[in-house]
């Protein structure tokens, strides 16, 4: 080799003389390319790892664009009205007992039954809860009920009367009053305003103050307000009045109560009361043995409206029949009634607001709605955001460990490359699709907040899939490290960072990126399965894997498969997608395969 | 034969791993920029469940050389006598069993990791294979420039000239700069190689094999390149190979190895003269000789080299050689100088009273 006539060559062109055109130069002649320009021009001439690419590309723009374009909330519920038949009002005969109370009392539940009994036995005395009662008859299903007090005992012996008071406080008079019935055999007599009852004992009498506690009645107050409600001495007044004119057949009265002059007219059974102001008389109340209650707690259900009712039933009902009530403003509204034994139910139509569960495809919701009526087509859309987002969170977070305990197992070697590669085996014989059911499970039981359940998530498929990349970097690593181009980098003195991060771990990248990328699509499947299972995304988060949930149910996997086949091909798509961009890469970064 | 006891055995095996680091300490000589004295590289035998040592591959086993400034010193040997374990433990790429190495009259064995990475640029080595020897994702500026920026040899803006022109003294293109290892040919290769170890503007560079990869016409090139650029730098080169015309061509000394020990080293002129080891003369006999005519005495050496972890008893070639007399078998050889500056460590020059 002769260097000087070389040399003058690179002379010439340096001194930038013209170079013969024939000449073969290579700065002409060959396009430089890096590796890296190299991998990517290979990586697009297999149209296999493009259309992988075009998927992935695909499912990232309709999962993060879609979302954000599209109108719905990730867990917005969507409704609809629906015209439904439902239950208004019923209307019972009433065979039990209303009990109004005197201002101020109370007439406890179990006194109240008490008092059923002891009527139906005719008994005019009962106790209940240590507390004496008696009961005064008025008239057939009629009663009043006193709270009763023991204030004397009269006992007569050898014909003397002797009586001996509980209440010191009464007087003389008193107890003449007493011995006066005592001696007419008086059951019941009054004294100052009040009543007392006599009752006959083996050998005396006792005597009791009474105090009216109630009005038992069969009878309903029916009142054109929801605010009026019934008072004990408007009660005990109408009764009485109502039973007077039933007994002799008049068909009205006036009476007054508390100073407001009422009308009562009464006709068969049910009577009408009528407030009278200057003789005009307007609709106060009306009394009957039907109760018309709506099923609604809030709903006052107006006089007419029941009287509509009643007068349909005292008709007769057969079967459904339909009727026609104008309200108040004059706007006609349909109900059913139908008998059902001692009962009618009354039914309307109503306006229901229903949840839209497996609404088919339609204009607003261009896939349907799934079980719970949210939109199909936007919970893909967040369910794909949040697959792709645990896929890459899990590799790279898995990635990380690898490289590192990779990495210093295959660069320091002897006992810590021993430590680690035991511990990868360790890792790699824990069978991982239990262990993650049994921390979903365990999960469950805590309550896991869905979005922190998320990420305890990620960090278990992470820690579970560390150990594949850790024994790849260091099985690179090592092969890497007895390079002699490795042994140059100390022969020329750099530093240790130095060779680590520009020559190390530049060259276990390319095998990275494919494992990597193949991964990916492995982590996306394997959080579909526990999505779908029930332990890995919950609700209301959006996962492919648990959208698909919905086929545990037949009746829906038959029906509705616009439901659950969109999240299934979603799923195939994105993880065809990777493992096409992973053989891509890998036939790519590999310098034998000529393409 | 009494039977052994475990005790004596283990004993014994004890005794064999001790590796001994028995020497006479250099005095320097500024004349020689390197200097070996004894130098053993052994490397261990791990066996078993707890990965105990139970012997040692004995690559380098006590060889002592010394070599001048501004010369070149072939180190010959037939493949696995451990030459380039010999290269590399001097430049302490690997690190020593026992034994002496001077560079510039330093030990290179004292200095610290960091005191090392300072004095590195000194000391280059030029690898045998020139594809496994560049990083395959460099460009050619980086693999050449990275250690002349880590080293700051040269001024940040003068950077750029200094590359083009080692290129250029290399015989590279300086548009080469960008290109990756990939687009470059053996030849190429090697002289990027090369030129990653001028770069560093060293005194003394190990070339391991520089040559043994590439086809003939190329091996020339190179060859004479380093020789032109001994001429214009001032190098010394330990010039590792087993083409013994090859190192004819370039060596001023030369030394013969045979499994980890150096057996003959002398001037080149000395050892082709007269060589004296019967593992030289066999070696010698098998240069090729351009002439069909002629004939040559060839000396046949029969069967394989030993293992180098269990080497034979008393002079390590008398399994192999032609004039084994029956002390060879028990008795180890000690050096000797035969002629000035030419040693030979065999038991036949043993009545030699000379020099």
């Amino acid at each position: 080799m002769n260097r000087k006539n070389k040399n003058n060559i690179h002379m010439e062109d340096r001194q930038g003389k013209p170079v013969d055109s024939m000449a073969l130069d290579d700065e002409k002649r060959i396009k430089i390319l890096s590796p890296g320009l190299l991998v990517f021009k290979r990586f697009i001439r297999n149209k296999l790892a493009i259309t992988g690419a075009i998927f992935i590309l695909a499912m990232f723009i309709f999962s993060y664009f879609g979302g954000w374009l599209m109108p719905y909330r990730e867990d917005e519920v969507f409704t609809k009205y629906v015209d439904m038949s439902k239950v208004y009002a019923a209307v019972s005969e009433n065979t039990e007992y209303k009990f109004i109370t005197t201002d101020n009392t109370e007439f406890p539940m179990i006194a109240r039954s008490q008092f059923v009994l002891a009527s139906n036995n005719d008994r005019n005395l009962f106790e209940s809860q240590g507390v004496s009662y008696s009961i005064e008859k008025l008239a057939d299903e009629l009663f009043v009920v006193f709270n009763t007090r023991e204030v004397a005992v009269v006992s007569i012996i050898l014909g003397n009367t002797n009586v001996a008071l509980s209440d010191p406080s009464m007087g003389p008079s008193f107890i003449e009053r007493l011995e006066e019935a005592v001696d007419a055999g008086e059951e019941t007599f009054t004294y100052n305003d009040k009543k007392y009852l006599l009752v006959q004992g083996k050998k005396n009498y006792l005597a009791y103050e009474l105090e009216p506690l109630a009005l038992a009645t069969l009878n309903r107050y029916d009142f054109i307000s929801a605010d009026i409600s019934v008072s004990y001495d408007f009660a005990f007044a109408m009764e009485l009045a109502m039973h007077e004119l039933m007994e002799t057949g008049e068909k009205s009265r006036l009476i007054t109560v508390g100073g407001v002059e009422y009308e009562m007219e009464v006709e068969e059974e049910k009577a009408s009361i009528y407030l009278r102001n200057n003789g005009d008389r307007t609709l106060y109340a009306n009394i009957s043995r039907y109760l018309v209650e709506s099923i609604y707690q809030d709903v006052f259900i107006s006089i007419d409206f029941k009287d509509q009712v009643k007068a349909m039933m005292s008709e007769g009902v057969e079967g459904v029949q339909d009727f026609v009530y104008v309200n108040i403003d004059g706007e006609e509204e349909e109900y059913t009634i139908e008998r059902n034994n001692t009962e009618w139910v009354i039914r309307w139509i109503e306006d229901t607001l229903v949840i839209k569960a497996y609404d088919p495809p339609s204009k607003e919701h261009i896939m349907g709605t799934d079980g719970n009526g949210m939109d199909i087509l936007t919970r893909l859309m967040y369910g794909g955001r949040i697959s792709l987002m645990i896929g890459f969170i899990v590799v790279v977070i898995e990635t990380m460990i690898g490289i590192i305990l990779g990495g210093i197992a295959g660069y320091f070697g002897k006992w810590v490359d021993n430590l680690i590669m035991r511990i990868v085996d360790t890792f790699n014989s824990i069978p991982s699709l239990p262990i993650i059911i049994i921390i979903g499970a365990m999960m469950d039981a805590q309550r896991v907040d869905p979005k922190i359940r998320m990420i305890y998530l990620m960090f278990i498929l992470a820690f579970l899939g560390w150990p594949g990349i850790a024994r790849m970097v260091r099985g690179q690593i090592l092969s890497l490290r007895e390079q002699e181009f490795m042994i140059a980098t100390e022969a020329t003195g750099l530093s240790v960072s130095k060779r680590i991060f520009k020559h190390l771990v530049p060259n276990v990248i390319p095998q990275l990126i494919v494992i990597s990328t193949l991964s990916l699509g492995g982590v996306i499947l394997t959080e579909s399965v526990l999505s779908f299972l029930g332990l890995g995304v919950k609700f209301p988060f959006a996962s492919w894997g648990n959208i698909i949930n919905a086929v545990s149910n037949v009746h829906v996997m038959t029906n509705y498969l616009f439901v659950w086949i969109p999240a299934g091909f979603c799923i195939l798509i994105t993880v065809l997608g990777f493992n096409f961009i992973g053989d891509g890469l890998r036939d790519a970064f590999d310098p034998k395969m000529k393409r | 034969m009494t039977e052994k006891s475990k005790r004596q055995i283990a004993a014994e095996t004890k005794e064999r791993l001790v590796i001994e680091d028995n020497y006479i300490p250099l005095v320097h000589d500024d004349k020689y920029i390197l200097e070996v004295n004894a130098l053993k590289k052994y490397f261990p035998i791990k066996d078993g469940l707890l990965q105990r040592v139970t012997g040692h591959i004995k690559a380098v086993d006590g060889i002592s050389f010394k070599i001048e400034r501004g010369t070149t010193m072939g180190l010959v040997g037939e493949s696995g006598c451990g030459k380039t374990t010999a290269g590399r433990t001097i430049l302490r790429l690997t690190e020593k069993s026992a034994g002496q190495v001077l560079f510039n009259g330093k030990e290179v064995y004292d200095y610290t990791k960091k005191e090392l990475q300072a004095i590195r640029p000194q000391m280059q080595i030029i690898f045998q294979d020139p594809f496994s020897s560049l990083s395959p994702r460099l460009p050619i500026r980086e693999i050449i420039g990275e250690a002349v920026r880590e080293h700051e040899i040269v001024p940040r803006n003068e950077f750029n000239d200094y590359i083009n022109d080692i290129m250029e003294n290399c015989g590279l293109q300086p548009y080469h700069r960008d290109r990756y290892p990939h687009e470059f040919s053996g030849g190429q290769r090697q002289r990027i190689c090369i030129a990653r170890a001028l770069a560093l503007n060293p005194d003394f560079v190990v070339c391991d094999e520089p040559v043994s990869a590439l086809d003939v016409s190329v091996q020339a090139q190179i060859i004479n390149l380093l020789m032109d650029l001994q001429d214009k730098f001032k190098l010394t080169y330990l010039f590792i190979s087993h083409d013994l015309s090859v190192v004819e061509h370039i060596s001023d000394t030369i030394g013969v190895m045979y499994l980890g020990d150096l057996v003959e080293f002398g001037r080149k002129e000395d050892i082709f003269r007269m060589p004296l080891h019967p593992y030289t003369k066999a070696l010698f006999s098998a240069i090729p000789v351009p002439d069909p005519t002629a004939k040559i005495n060839r000396i046949l050496i029969e069967g394989s080299m030993p293992s180098p972890a269990n080497p034979p008893k008393g002079c390590k070639f008398h399994t192999r050689c032609q004039s084994c007399m029956e002390m060879c078998k028990t008795v180890v050889p000690v050096q000797k100088e035969i002629e000035p500056g030419h040693y030979v460590v065999c038991h036949l020059y043993n009545d030699y009273e000379g020099a």
